[in-house]
């Protein structure tokens, strides 16, 4: 029984993973892809960043040099993360810093709101409205985040402790030495 | 430690294997679709207009040369703060630099919101303004006096400072038929009282503009750069941050 339910855990925290890896992914390409028609090439990139440079200055909270440096690291960035967690690889490193990016964008993205600020989103290269739509979504985005990072932790402890599968063959071995 | 642990079946051991034969599978699989997906995006159809749209008869609310390579279209209404932010913080930099110079051709659309009093009105004035040639300065004059007129309605008083007496008496000629009848909110006043107000036929043209957008807040802006047309772009962005995409748009090509 409880390995069952180990079993199950561990394939939430995959799909879990997996469905952040695929957000940040997607983030990440449609703030660099080319803008209306254009090819791609590293200027239809640079008007792109150019582009979602003005998206994070509505939101008034940084100095022109500071939006720049945002909007030029973001994008490669959520790419990097979105590969980082569908590799699965240091799990609770990355869950953490993508729990950490989410609440950034919806402390922002509440602020805005609160503000009446009247502006786009920015979330995925297209014009889409900040407004409730937009908060319940990335709110989401944030638990489930949140949710992947506890899970990435507990997993690591039982598995640490014995309790989960993927650390069977090391304690087998373990048996064996000591056996 | 070691001898609480139970033996685990064979289907356990593979498990996190094919985890991790799965997790290297779909890192291929996105890379590939990356790859695909970097096409020339040219090939993707597109029936954005790559002009902002002349409406017929309608007054100029313009500035600078047509033949600019880049084309602003701001929606606005002239009793929201942050399109008064907008304008005195990034158009009237970019008016006195980069439409001066010829690279930047603005448009003036309203777009005036149901929630603000006096923003249909100020948008009457404002064109029959422009019907005479006067539009700048009385934009000018709207939003530097936004807080005055917004608080007691006396949107005359600002646009006749503006301009000389004897075009401030064209325009009241103009406005015949556009006194304030509270508040019109969606439809105009013509509409909803009978009376008739040129001007609100020019309102609803860019209305009707900006409902293609659709438009959902003001400011709201569109860049044209030579032919090609932008997504929308929403709330106040400082002329630092615009000059900086125009410049990138300029540097192409």
């Amino acid at each position: 029984m409880q390995k069952e339910r180990a079993k199950v855990a561990t394939i939430l925290l995959i799909v879990g993973r997996l469905t952040l890896a695929a957000i940040f992914l997607f983030a990440g390409y449609a703030k660099l892809q080319p803008q209306a028609a254009m090819h791609w090439s590293s200027a239809s990139v640079k008007t792109s960043l150019a582009m979602f440079a003005m998206q994070v200055d509505s939101y008034q909270m940084l100095p022109p040099a500071g939006v720049s440096f945002v909007a030029h690291t973001l994008p490669p960035f959520e790419i990097f993360l979105g590969l980082w967690l569908l590799s699965g690889i240091a799990l609770p490193v990355s869950s953490v810093i993508s729990t950490l990016l989410i609440a950034g964008f919806f402390s922002a993205m509440v602020r805005s709101y609160a503000l009446h600020l009247g502006i786009n989103c920015g979330c995925f290269g297209t014009p889409e409205q900040l407004g409730a739509k937009t908060l319940i979504r990335d709110g989401s985005l944030l638990a489930l985040s949140l949710a992947v990072t506890i899970g990435a932790f507990v997993i690591r402890r039982r598995r640490g402790a014995g309790r989960f599968p993927e650390a069977a063959p090391a304690a087998m071995a373990s048996q064996q030495t000591h056996g | 430690m070691t001898e609480r642990l139970a033996s685990p079946s064979l289907s356990e051991r593979k498990f996190p294997r094919i985890l991790n034969r799965f997790s290297y599978g779909a890192v291929a699989l996105v890379i590939l679709a990356f790859v695909l997906a970097a096409r020339p995006a040219a090939s993707r159809p597109t029936n954005a207009p790559g002009k902002a749209v002349d409406s017929p008869g309608a007054p100029m609310k313009t500035y600078g040369s047509k033949n600019a390579p880049i084309t602003l279209e701001v929606f606005s209404d002239f009793q929201c703060p942050s399109c008064r932010a907008f304008y005195e913080m990034t158009l009237r930099p970019m008016i006195s630099d980069y439409v001066a110079a010829g690279k930047v051709y603005v448009v003036h659309r309203d777009f005036p919101l149901s929630m603000h009093r006096y923003g249909y009105q100020a948008a009457r004035w404002a064109n029959a303004a422009a019907r005479i040639g006067e539009f700048q300065q009385i934009e000018s004059a709207l939003y530097d006096n936004q807080d005055a007129w917004a608080a007691n309605g006396d949107i005359q008083k600002y646009v006749s400072s503006a301009m000389s007496p004897a075009d401030f008496k064209r325009v009241e000629k103009l406005m015949e038929g556009c006194a304030d009848q509270g508040t019109p909110a969606v439809k105009p006043v013509a509409a909803q009282t009978g009376h008739s107000c040129a001007e609100d036929a020019f309102i609803e043209q860019d209305r009707v503009l900006g409902n293609q957008i659709p438009i959902q807040a003001t400011p709201t802006f569109v860049i044209y750069y030579k032919g090609k047309k932008f997504s929308a772009a929403s709330g106040v962005v400082s002329w630092t941050i615009l000059k900086q995409f125009f410049d990138q748009l300029l540097s192409q090509p």
